[in-house]
């Protein structure tokens, strides 16, 4: 009997090894590389050229009072991409991640997964990129779930209703898909309008969402501090960067600046270390938390950074403020911004009650609760820490897609993740 | 007791896989890299202060040059380009683009032989005759097909190559990001295209001026630059970092 059990034990553990050794298809198996270098060409689910699907780009204005100076001009309408069929169809709207745009190629991508699967598409930006602050948030002070919400929930209804004015847009239904933040804002705009009732999603997907925002936020930020080997207290780390580049075009032979240059880079002798991609994505983070940071301040007049009396033209140099911006990265602005006007609302409420409001822990009932919303996302994720990625998985469970590999958003456009998020998306 | 713990952990196996529903198991990508704390070494501060010291004098008038070629771009360049997309077929625009590039390789050879890369400058002569002779007046890029790549080479980079610094920063009408040093190599170069005349190129562009329109939305076409890709409203200093950076590494090479 003994023996029978240990028999049972080996027999079982060989089991569960190939329950874990996975058959999932996605190579790149170091988070820091996956996020930035994404889905190698031959794994990639195929989509139509841009050049083929039927889309323009549309604008709205959301705030008619809203006063921007001349060098944001361009900012004052709300511009967003739709992506029509011809014939009545589900409309799903993609909400874009932290400082990216409508336009960014990411989310070209998956429009077109969508549009290809017979769907209308709007695509919008993150409430915290520079174009929807000036054009769509009322406070100007993004970073807040049901606050962001509800600016998303109204640019989202304008775009619909421009869309029906412009294209005769005929909607059967209606879904909603972000990436990284915007999945958060995503799970926040389907709560909102549970008891709005003016959408009725049938299918919300959250793509690598963050669960807390604010501990997604320390993380990105964490990642411009790591200390990098080889560079010194004086030397410049693009210039290091660069240094790279430009031996390894020496050793190549030439300079092709093109689509395959990342992985051609990391199998030659100036392949980029751990630190130095981790500083790549914080940098790639700090210019966003930059953006920000400025634009909130110009927005809500706090002053930080343009003095609030000054008028900014075309022509004036906005490099002395990007030099002050840069210092302060997410967290940062959430001390020296979000929290000084959330407290004046909230007088006797503490900064983690501000971070719980902002958390899908706050909204766990009604996320576990709906059949039609999933999460969808990585164990190595680098935004996730190991409590957020467990909460992902119980309160999801059935509707957690879990990938073992991608890191952040690296395996999105891989053929079996794209067929999860359909299958997803048009099951019954 | 040994059958005790064999039991003991077969239950454990049994219980996992419900517990855990398959999850494949959480891996912190950040634990293996040493994090500064907050008063750390501001390595992404100095290096971003840094790359924003970019000589541009005439900051004002470029900013505004800057906005008026994304504004062209928005509403004339790109709507022409496009119209261009639909009017003809994919395998006409790379007949047009293999054709201009083919005289784009007469002040490449200048500038390789200029700067003294021997080889290089054998390669250029060779894509020269190849894509003239085989590809129909350079209508097909024959040469590329035959393992030699186009080598870009204008006489900004000689001149970078010479040591010459790259000067005030510049942002050209249409044109965009340039610098003193590459301006004068765009007027030199097309000087050079001008007296060279290759395959009476100039004259019959200078009979038929249409051919300039063509040149201005090919030139557009083979450019997958977007206005506003960055994402940013401090686009212009960044694109100014990179040129600069782009343009030395070009020279490095």
């Amino acid at each position: 009997m003994p023996r029978f059990n240990g028999l049972l034990v080996v027999l079982l553990a060989l089991l569960a090894l190939k329950a874990s050794a996975d058959d999932f298809s996605y190579p790149i198996s170091n988070a820091l590389m996956a996020t930035i270098a994404g889905t190698p060409q031959r794994l990639m689910a195929p989509v139509p050229s841009e050049a083929d699907v039927r889309q323009r780009d549309l604008s709205v204005r959301v705030l008619p009072e809203r006063n921007l100076p001349p060098t944001l001009s361009q900012y004052r309408d709300l511009h967003f991409r739709l992506a029509w069929q011809q014939q009545p169809a589900p409309l799903l709207f993609l909400i874009a991640g932290t400082g990216s745009s409508y336009d960014s190629p990411r989310l070209d991508y998956l429009k077109r997964v969508f549009w290809q699967a017979g769907m209308h598409v709007i695509v919008l930006s993150s409430p915290t990129n520079h174009d929807f602050i000036a054009a769509a948030s009322r406070s100007g002070l993004p970073g807040l779930g049901r606050e962001d919400a509800r600016d998303l929930h109204t640019a989202m209804s304008m775009a619909a209703e421009k869309a029906r004015h412009e294209v005769g847009l005929q909607v059967t239904e209606h879904h909603v898909v972000g990436f990284s933040l915007g999945a958060l804002n995503a799970a926040f705009v389907a709560e909102l309008d549970q008891r709005l009732g003016q959408f009725n999603f049938s299918r919300v997907l959250l793509l690598n969402p963050p669960v807390d925002l604010y501990t997604s936020i320390q993380r990105l930020d964490s990642l411009a501090r790591t200390r990098i080997d080889g560079v010194s207290d004086t030397d410049s780390f693009y210039e290091h960067i660069f240094g790279k580049l430009s031996r390894y075009f020496a050793e190549k032979g030439e300079t092709d600046i093109e689509g395959g240059l990342f992985y051609g880079i990391q199998s030659s002798d100036q392949a980029l270390t751990d630190p130095e991609l981790a500083m790549l994505i914080g940098a790639v983070f700090r210019f966003a938390a930059a953006d920000l940071n400025f634009m909130a301040d110009l927005v809500s007049g706090g002053g930080l950074y343009a003095p609030a009396d000054e008028r900014l033209k075309v022509s004036t140099s906005l490099t002395p403020y990007l030099r002050r911006a840069l210092f302060c990265d997410f967290s940062c602005y959430i001390e020296t911004q979000l929290w000084p006007d959330w407290s004046s609302r909230n007088a006797d409420k503490t900064i983690d009650d501000m971070a719980w409001h902002t958390s899908l822990r706050s909204i766990e009932n009604f996320l576990a609760s709906h059949s039609g919303i999933a999460a969808l996302t990585n164990a190595d994720d680098l935004i996730l820490s190991r409590e957020d990625y467990d909460f992902l998985h119980q309160t999801f469970g059935e509707r957690a897609f879990l990938f073992p590999r991608g890191g952040h958003g690296g395996n999105l456009q891989h053929q079996t993740v794209v067929e999860r998020m359909l299958s997803f998306i048009q099951g019954e | 007791m040994r059958t005790t713990i064999t039991l003991g952990l077969t239950c454990a196996l049994l219980a996992t896989p419900a517990f855990a529903n398959q999850a494949p198991p959480y891996h912190d990508p950040l634990a293996g890299l040493v994090i500064d704390d907050q008063a750390g070494h501001y390595q992404f501060e100095r290096s971003s202060l840094d790359a924003l010291n970019v000589y541009d004098p005439f900051e004002g008038f470029n900013r505004r040059m800057y906005r008026f070629n994304a504004q062209f771009d928005h509403y004339v360049y790109l709507p022409t380009v496009r119209a261009y997309e639909v009017v003809t077929p994919r395998f006409v625009r790379s007949g047009v683009r293999n054709v201009f590039a083919n005289l784009g390789d007469v002040p490449n050879l200048a500038n390789s032989l200029a700067q003294g890369k021997i080889e290089k400058s054998m390669r250029t002569t060779a894509r020269l005759l190849f894509n003239t002779i085989l590809g129909g007046l350079g209508l097909f890029d024959v040469a590329s097909k035959m393992g030699l790549p186009q080598e870009p080479e204008d006489f900004g980079q000689t001149l970078g190559r010479y040591g010459v610094p790259p000067g005030p920063y510049l942002v050209l009408p249409l044109l965009g990001p340039s610098n003193l040093r590459d301006s004068t190599g765009l007027v030199v170069d097309w000087s050079v295209e001008d007296a060279i005349n290759y395959l009476d190129s100039r004259s019959v562009m200078n009979n038929e001026q249409w051919l300039y329109g063509l040149y201005a939305i090919d030139l557009r076409y083979n450019n997958d630059f977007r206005y506003g890709a960055l994402d940013s409203p401090f686009e212009y200093d960044q694109i100014r970092y990179l040129y600069l950076k782009l343009r030395e590494l070009q020279i490095g090479q």
